[in-house]
Formats: structure tokens, C-alpha cells, sequence
């Protein structure tokens, strides 16, 4: 599981651009969108999904489902375990 | 100095002219069905049903270009109609588009791939500046010609610009509008932002869930009175108010308040020198997804407070022409004044929780209808809104 | 109408009023490169496409120089053109669709070129009016004449720009702040056709 956690944040700073990061910034708890976590948008929920099926073969069809999916790196692992 | 409409012409997936574009909106009739292209046919979109090939043919063009073009100089033409050129009328010509020829670029492409074509020359059509030059060669224009790429507001930004080259007098009369054909390209960006309805869309609808993309092109002829002396033509509509800004909110999305489509259907409304309650129809650009239409109603509601006059989305016709749709709306807005009608939004049922609003259900007419508001709000948050008046 | 100020930025460096401000050349990464020495704290910098970047970073630059007593946030008109558009996006997006099987949303919202103005009323909460307009090369008579029909309708003063990154690598973003004064048109359209050869030869 903490593989998994290191790889999604990794795979989370390359997808989304975020160059002033590095996976030690990232808690895994800490909230990724809105303005109190990393700042992340509509766009990057929406490649969030895209993420999630070019490197873990999981769809999600409706972006609605990403919310609570991609609260925290902590239940994106916890999502990617149950469905992998 | 008022800028008056002489001429127009519009095709789309409801019709390849203007008279049958009305009849289509008079019968209720969508011109959105299941794509039948390889990467529409997972959709259900506002296609022309005719072939590049078929579209030379059928409708006498000299030149073979990109779908974007093609569909450009038929409405062009049908506008320019019975116009003629002359020294004397220095007249200019302004598209919007936001894909150029991408659809004749990405089959070259894919045919290069495999060894099938090494035709470069298709991929002179591919820059969206070619199109209008295009587009203008059709009618023998050879002056002013403009592209204006602002995503779904660019129709509505040429006919702005339009005016404003008459009003400052560096042309006595232009063709303004926007074409834009379906490509893969579009279909996988739409796509990819998951705004796709699979069922046909369902602008201000509670259970909307997206958008239905379609194709097509529509152009106006605009002219002074002075110029109209020379060339003898009768308005159709004044072409009254305009105005565009942004909303400085999001790359994609609008803001939930609708901040900048409030500026612009102020701001148009102070240049054409009217009062909210002026305005008898407002077609809206409601593109049925559940961020546009939430954010255009709380728009509409702050600008018209509680007497919203009637409105509708007719994407529910064409599905949403993009870059075209401006030019499209403007061309219906036309038809509602002199015909006094007001065009329904089909497939609505259930309003908006959050607002309450309801729009136009049926077709309908005999109304006193002088002024309508129509708005074309772009990515990048771009919005614009124009105003056409009774002569 | 006058000229306020002006920028520059392509790969080899960032120019201010035709001096080098920051020095890119040879840098692996030179917008990233001039976006730190810039020092401004905007991590969604990272996220846009070169012809934002390239603009942001001018834009920037230009901030002091906006006239002190504009209504910036409802006044400002940005007036911005090139020729190829959002092209070099539109490549990467295919390639993600074509090659990658999967359409990339962050690069689609870079595949209109106005999202670039977008991006800049975004950052500074302007909101008035922008126009993105194609053509084949910078024309300076064309620039005048938008902005004079901005200033025409009560717009204290422009943002201009000519803004390119082409599919061979060729990037450049010439920015100019445009006003009203007594100065003729056409010397404004002659100094701008001589400010982007310097910029371009320097």
C-alpha cells in the first residue's frame, strides 16, 4: 500500500504538472482540491481519471465519481486497491 | 449610425438553407441523431449528412478545402445572394473558427501514416486564417478578410467586429459569421472533458447532463444606410447592440454566478441603448452542460431580476456548432423578429432547481417581438452578447 | 495613440522595453527558466501551454507600466493574433488520443489559442473585453486599428500581443501596451514593425 501511495503521488506531480512539488510535499491525507490542499481543479480531476485508467486500467464513466475518489492520495490508494 | 442586417444564410444539421432551417424550427424537428462517422457514431450529434465531395457538388463551389471552409462559403453565399461587388462598396469579410481544416488534416494524416497519400497540399487547408481566405475567394471579396478564433463566442466576435469596421468607416459593408466542421479532433476533446450527453441534450433542464456537438456555418451582410443607398438593399434587422468580456474565472468552466456573461448582456444592452424589459426573446447559448446553463441562468436573473422574458436554447435543434453558432443563433434571432416567433428549447422538462427558469417550450406565433438578446459564451472565458432589432 | 511599454519573450531571453532581462539562452527548460527568475508564485504556470507561458511571463513584466489611473479590472482590452493558432497543443492532443489512447483534458483546453487571454484575465481579474484574431504574419496596421477602435469606445489602454510557438520550435511573444495620445497612428505601426525586427535579430 505505501508503494502504491508513493507511486500515485509521483504519477500525480508528472500528470498535473506540478513542477514546485516533490512526493514528500504530498501528505497522504491532505485534501488535493480546493484551496486549503494542492489547489487542484475541475481539469485536473478530469486527468485524474485519465490516470486512473492508463495506469491502472480502472474507468470511471461518470467525473461526478471522482469526488469522493480523489479526496486524498490516501483514498485514491484506497480506491485503486479495492478495484485493480 | 445604425448597422442593419441585408443579407443571410446558415447551414446545419435542421437545414442547408434558410427557408429550410425555419421549417425545420417551425415542425420541432432536431437535426441531432447518431453519428454515422467512425468517431461519431458513439454520439448523438447535429451532422450534415453530405460528403466534403458531396457538399462541392451539390452546392457549385470551385474550390475543394477543408469541411470547415466548404460549410463557410455555402452560407456565405446564400447571405452574399444577390449582392454584388463594387468599387464603389469597399466590403471585407470576418469568420470565426476554432478548428480550421482540422478534418480534412487529421484523414491526410492518418492516410500519410500508412503509406497511402503524400498529398501535402490538404494541409493547406489546415490554418484557420485559410478557411476565411477561402471562404472570401468564393465571393470574390478580396479586401478586408479576418479570422477571429475565440472558441464558441467567435461568430459573435466577427459580427462585433463587423459593426465596429462600419461604425469607424474603414468598410461600407461586411460578411460576418463562423463555420465549423466536426472532426475527430473535437469529438476526442469533448470527450476528454466528459461533457458528452449519450441522449439527446437537455439545455436548462434539471436532469441535463452534457452536450451534443454539431456542424455548421452561418454568415450576415452587414451594411450602413449609406451603403445600403448605393446598393439598393432592404433590411432585414438592425444589428443594435454588442459587447464581449471576460469572466476571469476558469480555462473552461464559467463562473458559478455568471459574472462575465452579466457584463456582456449589460454592456450590450447599454450600446444598443435599451432596458432589460425591452427585450422580448433571448436566445441563450445554453449548451445544456450542467455548469453553462446554471451559470447563464444566474446571468440572465441578474440582469432581468424577475421578469426574464421568454427564453430558449436552440442546441437542442443543432446541437452546439461552436466557433458556427453565434452566426447560427443570430440567423434564428432574424427569423423570430420578422416572422414573430419564438423558438422552443426541445426535450425541456423539469426546471433548474436552483433557479426556477423556464424556457420557451413550444413554437409559436404572431408575437410583437423587436428586440432579441443572443448570447455566445466561449472557453477562456470569453463571453460575448449581441442584440438584433426590428427595422 | 502611443506605445507604453513592450516585452518580449522567446527561448534565448526575456526582454523588457528592449533590454534583456532575463538570459534563457542555451537553458534546457527557458520559459521555466525565466518564469524563477521572474519569482512570481503561480503554480498554475506549470499547467499552461508555451503560448500562455510565453505570455504570462511578459505580461508580468508589463505591470508597472499600465497607467496608474486605469480601471485595469473592467477598461482593459486585450487584443491578441498570431498564425498557426493553438497548433502546437492541437499536435500533443492528437498524440494523446492517437498514440496514448486516452484524450488528454488538460491539453484540450489548450487547443483554442484564446484561452491565452483567458489564462491572463484569470491571473490579474480583468474583465473586460479580449479578441483573438489569425493571421498570417504580425501586421502592425491591423493591431493599430483594433486598438484605436477600443480606445474609440472609452478603453483607456490595450494589450496587445503577437503570440507564437509553431510545430518547428519557433516561439515568440512580442507584447505591447498601447494608449491614447496625439501621436499619428502610423508612427506607432512603424516603431512596432521596427521593435519586433530588433527583438527578433537581437
Amino acid at each position: 500500500m505505501s508503494d502504491l501511495k508513493e507511486n500515485l503521488k509521483a504519477q500525480i506531480i508528472e500528470q498535473l504538472n506540478l513542477e514546485d512539488l516533490t512526493p514528500a510535499d504530498i501528505r497522504d491525507d491532505a485534501p488535493l482540491f480546493g484551496d486549503q490542499g494542492l489547489g487542484l481543479d475541475s481539469i485536473d480531476a478530469l486527468e485524474f481519471i485519465v490516470l486512473l485508467d492508463s495506469n491502472y486500467g480502472i474507468k470511471i464513466s461518470d467525473p461526478n465519481e471522482g469526488k469522493e475518489i480523489f479526496q486524498s492520495v490516501n483514498t485514491l490508494a484506497d480506491y485503486i486497491s479495492k478495484h485493480q | 449610425m445604425r448597422i442593419y442586417v441585408t443579407g443571410y444564410g446558415v447551414i446545419s444539421s435542421i437545414g442547408e438553407n434558410v427557408e429550410e432551417t425555419l421549417l425545420a424550427l417551425k415542425s420541432e424537428k432536431t437535426g441531432i441523431k447518431q453519428g454515422r462517422k467512425p468517431y461519431t457514431e458513439r454520439f448523438k450529434v447535429g451532422e450534415i449528412s453530405w460528403t466534403n465531395q458531396e457538399l462541392i457538388e451539390r452546392f457549385g463551389l470551385t474550390q475543394n478545402a477543408s469541411r470547415t471552409a466548404l460549410l463557410g462559403m455555402i452560407a456565405a453565399k446564400e447571405a452574399f445572394g444577390e449582392h454584388e461587388l463594387s468599387s464603389e462598396v469597399r466590403t471585407g469579410l470576418i469568420s470565426g473558427t476554432s478548428v480550421g481544416g482540422m478534418d480534412v488534416s487529421e484523414i491526410a494524416y492518418k492516410d500519410y501514416l500508412k503509406d497511402e497519400s503524400d498529398d501535402l497540399n490538404v494541409y493547406k487547408n489546415h490554418s484557420s486564417g485559410t478557411t476565411s481566405e477561402q471562404i472570401a475567394q468564393e465571393l470574390g471579396i478580396r479586401g478586408y478578410i479576418n479570422t477571429i478564433s475565440t472558441a464558441c463566442s467567435s461568430a459573435a466576435n466577427s459580427i462585433m467586429l463587423g459593426a465596429r469596421m462600419l461604425l469607424s468607416g474603414q468598410l461600407d459593408r461586411v460578411v460576418v459569421g463562423g463555420t465549423d466542421g466536426l472532426s475527430q479532433f473535437t469529438i476526442a476533446g469533448f470527450r476528454s472533458l466528459m461533457i458528452f450527453d449519450e441522449e439527446w441534450c437537455r439545455p436548462f433542464d434539471e436532469t441535463r447532463k452534457g452536450i451534443n456537438l454539431g456542424e455548421g456555418a452561418a454568415f450576415l451582410v452587414l451594411e450602413t444606410e449609406e451603403t445600403m443607398r448605393k446598393t439598393g438593399k432592404k433590411p432585414l434587422a438592425v444589428l443594435s447592440g454588442w459587447a464581449n468580456a471576460s469572466d476571469a474565472y476558469h480555462q473552461t468552466a464559467s463562473s458559478p454566478e455568471g459574472y462575465g456573461a452579466t457584463l456582456a448582456m449589460k454592456s450590450a444592452l447599454k450600446v444598443a441603448g435599451l432596458n432589460p424589459a425591452d427585450i422580448d426573446y433571448i436566445n441563450a447559448h445554453g449548451t445544456a452542460t450542467p455548469n453553462n446553463d446554471l451559470s447563464e441562468s444566474h446571468g440572465i436573473k441578474t440582469v432581468f431580476g424577475s421578469s426574464v422574458p421568454p427564453f430558449s436554447s436552440t442546441k437542442s435543434y443543432t446541437g452546439h456548432t461552436l466557433a458556427a453558432s453565434g452566426g447560427i443563433e443570430a440567423v434564428f434571432a432574424i427569423l423570430a423578429l420578422n416572422k414573430g416567433i419564438l423558438l422552443p428549447n426541445l426535450n425541456f422538462s423539469q426546471a433548474i432547481e436552483e433557479t426556477g427558469l423556464i424556457p420557451v417550450k413550444n413554437y409559436s406565433e404572431g408575437h410583437t417581438i423587436k428586440h432579441i438578446l443572443s448570447n455566445s459564451f466561449g472557453f477562456g472565458g470569453n463571453n460575448s452578447s449581441i442584440i438584433l432589432s426590428a427595422v | 495613440m502611443k506605445i507604453l511599454a513592450h516585452s518580449y519573450v522567446c527561448p534565448k531571453g526575456t526582454f523588457l522595453n528592449g533590454k534583456l532581462v532575463y538570459d534563457t539562452a542555451g537553458e534546457e527548460n527557458p520559459l521555466k527558466s525565466a518564469y524563477q527568475q521572474l519569482g512570481a508564485e503561480y503554480p498554475k504556470f506549470y499547467k499552461m501551454d508555451v503560448l500562455s507561458k510565453m505570455a504570462f511571463i511578459g505580461t508580468e513584466l508589463l505591470l508597472p507600466f499600465f497607467p496608474k489611473d486605469a480601471d485595469l479590472e473592467n477598461d482593459l482590452q486585450l487584443i491578441f493574433a498570431n498564425s498557426s493558432a493553438s497548433q502546437n497543443t492541437d499536435n500533443l492532443f492528437v498524440e494523446s488520443y492517437e498514440q496514448l489512447k486516452n484524450p488528454s483534458p488538460s491539453l484540450f483546453v489548450y487547443t483554442l489559442p484564446n484561452i491565452v487571454t483567458g489564462e491572463l484575465c484569470i491571473r490579474h481579474k480583468w474583465y473586460g473585453e479580449n479578441c483573438f484574431f489569425i493571421e498570417e504574419a504580425f501586421n502592425p496596421v491591423h493591431f493599430s486599428e483594433w486598438a484605436q477602435m477600443a480606445l474609440n469606445k472609452g478603453n483607456n489602454c490595450c494589450l496587445c500581443a503577437w503570440v507564437e510557438a509553431k510545430t518547428n520550435g519557433e516561439q515568440e511573444c512580442f507584447l505591447f501596451l498601447l494608449t491614447d495620445s496625439e501621436e499619428e497612428a502610423y508612427s506607432v505601426e512603424l516603431e512596432l514593425s521596427t521593435l519586433i525586427k530588433q527583438y527578433r535579430n537581437e
